[in-house]
Formats: structure tokens, C-alpha cells, sequence
């Protein structure tokens, strides 16, 4: 009994390990993922490493890494060119009505679905749209980007089951209406939330659409494994000029991304603040293929202008002097990022290079601090700052602040720690006394920012700062039909709240990658749009 | 084996009711912690009207026992729900097919750990008195004491930049180069553990009384060894395979993450930092049922291994 029980079990075992052998070898021969190394690019395939998209439907995303693919399988009335400004997409011209409220576009009669070929109408607009407002398709995003078009609100909500708003005029003319005289209203019809989708193929499909959606942007999906790795293939129909790389990989399953482009495995990688000494090195070879660019986002530490003791706008100026940000940046992040010295970032129209932030001064800072109507540090609450981590360590930037200003100060500062799901929850709840938080702009209008986080009626007013001057401001700019005019609100909006300092603004965003040679005119998109178009490989 | 079928009967019984309390508590733990997903899935834009709109569309503002009840009723017809973070898609299919990733890489290791372990634990236990035991021993807890994060790099080094043997990171499949490092990884600090286990448990064996009769029988010293001596070693080898095998559906997050293995290991953290809850309870699930099963069957093998072994209820008087 006992050995012919062994011998079974063995044999039943033999038999388990080679069926999941055969299943795996058979199935997985497709599922290559990531090259053995060593071959470069073949042809015109670019391989780069990214991060699973959580969704490719337009109507549904609210990240900037799904947001980066969709804007190349999709597109829509307006786009944003390589000069980070806004340009016709598929709609080849618009004109604004005298009092502002009512665009009328003019589309392209040469754009088609991908895969079925079908031909674009402004019909397929209004459709996508409504889609995306319907409660239906529970949109997180649809009040954010269409909210300002007349009869969104309605629809969101489900009183309407149109919007009212949005006229198809005839096959090649929308005309949409909005609320008010916004000048920013086309920046948002930029984002996906206003892309157009096949409104037959999601009929047919509502489940698996997304898998391989018929956009019509200059790359469509070939292939999506979810979490290993996408694929995509040049739209050989695309209106504005078929791109030359014909195949993009992305290898989605992560792995040491520079390591993997040593190994020839990748034509792009992303370089951390661990390798940039060695890729700075001249004498390193990875030194010519580095590249470097500014993105339209900013890091800042927030204060609750509600909550002692930062309720006293001198305290947070005396915060924000005692802290040599130049220092950290130079020291502890090597360079990597700019010192912000304002809220807007560059490259956004309205960012003023000229924008007076309080710089560092401890002596002020102490002197501050003292007038103010805590009377010192000792006089102050125990004092917390908040920002999202595992709790093993603070970063170093993080700490160099906190000796910062006990040095500085005299005020112990404490760091607490929790997981990102947590901490918007707390921030939202107005739990904090200071945190660290980032804003990424997505669209080019300094709306996107003064607006959505200083206005005290603003949901998203994460400060709770109120400042009836700057909401004045901030009001007459949103419908300020004179450019300059509207830049030169924002920048005395601008100005107020740097005086007042509900932020310290720490640094601009930059990115860092190191690009194979045979990669040609590569750019690091400062906001979510579309590049891979302009990208040539070499053979 | 006359007790065995009531016992099995028992066992299983029992299971349902396991499932039912380990979910009720991850669903509670779930929807009363901090945190909510629908928030996480909105990212910076944070306006509150947004999210109260968005979470009575998902349901998530019902009363806990009405949510839980859905909850059990999909269950019951096989639906796991759809995940927060991959809009629209189902759980089943986000999970399984990383499951089945993990399943194979951890199967691989698995198999690495037993065969160079038991053997080298016999090796150490025969050696023992000799400078060839605490050598083994000491240069297996060497491999044990070295963390994935540090082996994995060092690995890289040596075997994709130097030597361009394997592929920095990536998965293709079972008989694929891919597999090679992080089953290393994953494998070198088990072996360890179970050579010293075997070594452990063979000292002991070969103190008994019949192995002492075996050779006093005139029977040659390897099939004393073979015969008596490791067969009976490997009842504690059976608990350790058991559960092995369960905890194949957890991943191994950090060899996974560092050398892109789309493996369960890197999702389960992922799902639980972005509070998507539908995930979290059917890894919970899965997880608890493959433990229940690699138990049982546990407790069976030891029935066929060990006659000695019986689960039938005692009589008493």
C-alpha cells in the first residue's frame, strides 16, 4: 500500500508538472514579452517601457499614463502641437460668436474610423460626448472637461437624455454652446473626454471594445495584453500624414528599466535620481543619449489656511523663507528638477518668470514668526506634515526641510506617512496642517491651475484659502476675451497668492530619459499629447 | 482507509462556511478602512459632488449587509464583479491569467528548491561530524540571508550585462530564458530552509531503532539510506510542499517587479494601495481555498505515506 501510494504520487506528479508544461510552452509562444537582447531596433519598431493603461476608453480616463496612449489611438476637434499650443485637429477651423458662447467647427471630410474605414460626421461627436455625460458610462471626468457646455449638467444628472447644447448642424459642421464667454473652453476640447469613438463598434461590443477601439488618431491597437505588454500599429488612413514608425511596443510588465535598455531590450529609458550621476558623466557612454525636458507640473507643500497654527499668513510665510530650496535641489536632487518661484510652471501661458516668491531668509523667517500671533515657536501647536509614503523613510528633500527649519526656527516638525488612497482621502477631508502634494496641468491654460485649486468656491480648494481679491480676479479672467489681458489677471492672481502663501512652491517638473541614437527627433511631451507621430528610427 | 471518506466528508463541509466568514470580514475591513477607490480612480481632481455621484452609481453607499449581500448572490453565480482600477473589465480576467504566471514561476521554484534541498539536507545529515555538513548548511543560509532585492540586481549584472546569458526582464513562458532569474531568486532562500528540515528530520530518523535493525539485518548502507531512512524522513517535507503549492497564487512581488514578471505579486499590492476591492476579495478568496485544499490534502498524504497515521473518531469505554 504504502509504495504503491509513493510510486502514484510521483507518477501523478510527472504528469502535473508536463501538462503545465504543455499548456505554458504552447500558449506562452505568443507571449513573448521583452527581447532576448542584443538585436536594436528592427526596422521601424520603437520599444519603450510603460505602465498599464487602467482604461482605454476616452469618456472613462482620469490618469496621465492611460490619458498618454489614448491621445495617440484617438483624436478630436482640437489637439495640442508640438509648440504646446492649441491646433486644429479634426476639425480644420472654428469660429467664435460675438458674445463668445457658440463655436462652430468645421470638420475635415478625410477622417475615418480606424478598421471599418467608416467616415467621421459631426454627428460622431455629438455622440461621443453624450456618452461620455451619460450617468451610464459613470464618467468621473464628464463635469470636469464638458461642463461647461450647455445641457451637460442635465444629462449628467439624467433629466436630459441629450445634450441641448452640442448641434450637429450638418455631417461636416458641430456647433457646440457653452455657459459663458470662456476663452479656455477649446483648451479643454483637447482632452480625451472630447475625443470622438465609433459609436457603431461600441454598440456591437460594449465589453470588449476598448481591447481594440477604433480611433482615429495616428496609432491603432493591434495587440493589449493586459499587464504584459501593448502594442500598437501606424493608422495607415491617418488625415494628417501616416507616422513613420509603423510599430510601437510597450512592455508593460515593468523590470529595471535601465538595465533593460543596456541590454538593447528597450530604445527608451527613463533614468532616476540613482543613475543620473553616472548618465551626467561625459565619459559615460550613456552620456549622448541622455535627454532631459521640462514638464508642465509643479510640486508644492499645501497649508490648511484653516488649521493653527497656519492659519496666520505669517506663519506660512516664515515656513516658506526658513526653507533654502536652491540647497536641496542642489544637494539632495542633484540638479534634476527646477526651483519653482511660482505656481504657474514654465512653459504654461500666463507663467511669468518675473513672479516674486518669498525667497530663503531665516533671519525674516524667524523675525516673521515672531510677529506673528503665535509670538514663536514655542507658542506654536505641535506642527505635522503629511505627504504620501510606506512609513520606512521621508525623502531626503523631506528631511533636509524639516532640519531646515528647526535649525532655522526652532519648530520640531513632524512627518506623517500614509498610503496615497489614504491621503487623498485626509486631504479632501481638510485633515492636514501641511502636506506635500503635486498638480500635473491637463490642458495649457492657467484656469487649469488658479482657478480649480485658489478659488475659494472651488471643490478642489485643497487649502481652503479665501481670498475675495483673488476670486475677483480669477473670475473676470475666465471670461476675458483679450489674451494678454487674461494672462496679466492671472499673474496679479498670481502674485496675491504668492504673498499670501497658501503654498510653498518647491520644484518644476522635468523628466529624464536616455534615447538610443537611431531614435530620431524624440520629445518628452511637458503635457499629455500626442509625439509619437514626429519620431523617426534610423535603420 | 475505511475512516477517511466521513473525515473528507467534514473537512469539506466546513469550507463554505470558512469562505463566508474570511469574506465577510475582508468586506467589512474593506468598506469600513480608509481610503475608497472610487477617489483613488479620480486621481488630483478631487471634487466631492463628483465622488458622492460616482460611488451611488457603483453602489457603494449602501447599507454594508445589503452591499455584502449583492456581494455573495454574484458569487453564488460565479461572477467575481469588475475590477475599480481596469475600467470595465472583470476580475477574472485581470487575475487569472497572472495567477497563471505566478502559478508556473512559483511551480519552477518549487521544484528548484526541493531538488537541490532534500538531497543536499541527506548529504549534510550522512556528512554530519564532518567539515561537509555546517559547510552546506552555512552556505545555504548564506543564499537565505541575501534579499531578492539585492540578489536580483547582482544577478543582472552578472548574468545580462556581463555575460548576456539571459534577458533583463520580461516572461515568455515556462521553457523560456525569462524564467531563469527569478526562479533563482525566488528559490535561493528556500533551499535553506528545507535542507535543514530534511537534515533535521534524517538525524532523527537514523537515531530510531529499526534503522539499527536494518543494518544489524546485513542490509547494504544505501538501501538502508534509501529504503528506510529518507521515506520516512519525508512526512514534514509533505507539510512544507503543501503549503507551497497554496501560497503559488500569491506572486513574489519584488522579483516580479524587478525583472517584469506580469505575475499576481505586483497586482495584489497594487490593488490593495488603489483600494479596488473586488480584486482584493477574490485574491483573498482564492487564497483562502487554496490553502483549505493543499490542508486536506495534506492531511491525506499522510494517511498514504504513514499507515500509522488514521482520522477515524476514537471509541470510547
Amino acid at each position: 500500500m504504502k509504495r504503491l501510494g509513493a510510486v502514484a504520487a510521483l507518477l501523478l506528479g510527472l504528469l502535473v508538472v508536463a501538462s503545465i508544461v504543455a499548456c505554458g510552452g504552447g500558449s506562452d509562444s505568443s507571449e513573448d514579452v521583452g527581447d532576448a537582447g542584443g538585436n536594436g531596433a528592427s526596422g521601424s519598431t520603437l520599444r519603450m517601457v510603460g505602465n498599464d493603461p487602467l482604461t482605454l476608453d476616452p469618456a472613462l480616463v482620469t490618469d496621465a499614463v492611460s490619458a498618454s496612449y489614448i491621445v495617440e489611438i484617438y483624436s478630436g476637434l482640437v489637439t495640442i502641437g508640438q509648440d504646446l499650443k492649441i491646433a486644429p485637429d479634426i476639425a480644420k477651423s472654428w469660429d467664435v460668436s460675438p458674445d463668445g458662447r457658440t463655436y462652430t467647427f468645421h470638420l475635415r471630410e478625410d477622417v475615418v474610423f480606424q478598421q471599418t474605414y467608416r467616415q467621421v460626421t459631426a454627428e460622431d461627436f455629438k455622440y461621443s460626448m453624450e456618452r461620455t455625460a451619460n450617468p451610464d458610462t459613470v464618467s468621473t471626468v464628464a463635469e470636469a472637461y464638458l461642463g461647461d457646455i450647455v445641457g451637460v449638467k442635465e444629462m449628467i444628472n439624467g433629466t436630459a437624455s441629450e445634450i441641448s447644447g452640442i448641434e450637429a448642424v450638418d455631417d461636416f459642421t458641430l456647433r457646440i454652446t457653452i455657459d459663458d464667454a470662456k476663452p479656455y473652453f477649446i483648451a479643454k476640447m483637447a482632452c480625451p473626454t472630447a475625443f470622438v469613438v465609433d459609436k457603431t463598434q461600441i454598440e456591437d461590443d460594449r465589453r470588449n471594445w476598448t481591447k481594440k477601439p477604433h480611433g482615429t488618431g495616428p496609432y491603432q491597437v493591434k495587440q493589449w495584453k493586459l499587464g504584459e505588454s501593448l502594442t500598437l500599429q501606424a493608422n495607415q488612413r491617418y488625415y494628417a500624414g501616416v507616422p513613420a514608425v509603423k510599430t510601437v511596443e510597450f512592455v508593460l510588465s515593468g523590470g529595471s528599466r535601465l538595465t533593460m535598455y543596456e541590454d538593447d531590450e528597450v530604445d527608451v529609458a527613463g533614468v532616476s535620481v540613482n543613475d543620473i550621476e553616472r548618465v551626467l558623466d561625459s565619459s559615460d557612454p550613456l552620456h549622448s543619449e541622455y535627454l532631459s525636458a521640462d514638464m508642465m507640473s509643479v510640486s508644492y507643500l499645501g497649508f490648511n489656511t484653516q488649521k493653527a497654527p497656519f492659519d496666520d499668513p505669517k506663519v506660512r510665510q516664515a515656513f516658506g523663507m526658513a526653507v533654502d530650496r536652491e540647497k536641496i535641489v542642489e544637494v539632495v536632487l542633484k540638479d534634476m528638477v527646477p526651483v519653482a518661484h511660482s505656481v504657474l510652471p514654465p512653459g504654461l501661458p500666463g507663467y511669468n518668470a518675473g513672479a516674486t516668491v518669498a525667497t530663503f531668509d531665516p533671519e525674516k523667517a524667524k523675525q516673521l514668526l515672531a510677529e506673528s500671533s503665535y509670538g514663536g515657536p514655542s507658542g506654536l501647536p505641535k506642527v505635522t506634515l503629511s505627504q504620501v509614503g510606506a512609513g520606512a523613510t521621508a525623502g531626503d528633500d523631506t528631511q533636509a526641510m524639516v532640519e531646515m527649519w528647526k535649525k532655522n526656527l526652532g519648530v520640531e516638525v513632524e512627518i506623517q506617512q500614509t498610503d496615497q488612497a489614504t491621503f487623498w482621502q485626509d486631504l479632501d477631508k481638510k485633515s492636514y496642517q501641511m502636506f506635500a502634494a503635486g498638480w500635473v496641468m491637463d490642458y495649457p491654460d492657467p484656469e487649469d491651475i488658479l482657478d480649480i485649486l485658489f478659488n475659494s468656491k472651488s471643490h478642489q480648494n485643497n487649502t481652503g484659502y479665501n481670498n475675495p481679491e483673488v476670486d475677483r480676479l480669477l473670475i473676470q479672467a475666465r471670461t476675458e476675451q483679450d489674451s494678454s489681458k487674461r494672462m496679466a489677471l492671472y499673474q496679479q492672481a498670481e502674485e496675491l497668492i504668492l504673498a499670501d502663501a497658501p503654498w510653498i512652491p518647491l520644484y518644476y517638473g522635468r523628466d529624464h530619459v536616455v534615447v538610443k541614437p537611431y531614435v530620431k527627433d524624440f520629445m518628452l511631451p511637458p503635457v499629455v499629447m500626442p509625439y509619437l507621430k514626429y519620431v523617426t528610427i534610423d535603420e | 482507509m475505511q475512516g477517511l471518506l466521513p473525515y473528507l466528508v467534514r473537512r469539506l463541509l466546513w469550507v463554505p462556511v470558512i469562505l463566508l466568514a474570511v469574506s465577510f470580514i475582508a468586506f467589512a475591513i474593506t468598506r469600513f478602512g480608509p481610503g475608497d477607490p472610487v477617489r483613488v480612480a479620480m486621481g488630483q481632481y478631487s471634487d466631492p459632488v463628483v465622488l458622492e455621484r460616482v460611488r451611488h452609481e457603483e453602489g457603494l453607499d449602501k447599507p454594508l449587509l445589503q452591499q455584502y449581500g449583492i456581494y455573495v448572490k454574484n458569487l453564488a453565480h460565479g461572477k467575481l464583479g469588475e475590477s475599480f482600477t481596469y475600467r470595465n473589465r472583470d476580475v477574472s480576467e485581470v487575475i487569472f491569467p497572472k495567477i497563471w504566471v505566478s502559478a508556473r514561476l512559483g511551480l519552477v521554484a518549487m521544484l528548484i528548491v526541493f531538488a537541490v534541498g532534500v538531497p543536499l539536507g541527506v548529504f549534510a545529515a550522512l556528512r554530519q561530524g564532518t567539515w561537509a555538513d555546517p559547510l552546506s548548511i552555512s552556505t545555504l543560509l548564506v543564499f537565505q540571508s541575501i534579499p531578492v532585492l539585492i540578489s536580483v540586481p547582482l544577478m543582472q549584472i552578472v548574468l545580462v550585462l556581463k555575460l548576456h546569458w539571459l534577458p533583463a526582464a520580461g516572461w515568455g513562458g515556462i521553457l523560456d530564458t525569462h524564467i531563469v532569474m527569478p526562479a533563482l531568486a525566488i528559490s535561493l532562500p528556500g533551499i535553506a530552509g528545507v535542507a535543514r528540515l530534511t537534515r533535521a528530520t534524517m538525524l532523527s530518523v537514523l537515531r530510531e531503532d529499526y534503522v539499527r535493525t536494518a543494518r544489524a539485518k546485513g542490509l547494504g548502507e544505501f538501501t538502508v539510506i534509501t529504503r528506510h531512512v529518507v521515506r520516512n524522513s519525508l512526512l514534514p517535507l509533505v507539510t512544507v510542499v503543501g503549503i507551497s503549492l497554496a501560497t503559488l497564487v500569491e506572486g513574489a512581488f519584488f522579483a516580479e517587479m524587478l525583472l517584469g514578471v506580469p505575475g499576481i505579486g505586483q497586482l495584489a499590492f497594487q490593488a490593495v494601495n488603489g483600494r479596488d476591492y473586488n480584486i482584493i476579495l477574490a485574491l483573498i478568496l482564492i487564497l483562502t481555498t487554496t490553502f483549505i485544499i493543499a490542508s486536506i490534502a495534506i492531511d491525506i498524504a499522510y494517511t498514504i505515506i504513514d499507515p500509522r497515521v488514521r482520522y477515524e473518531r476514537r471509541e470510547i469505554g
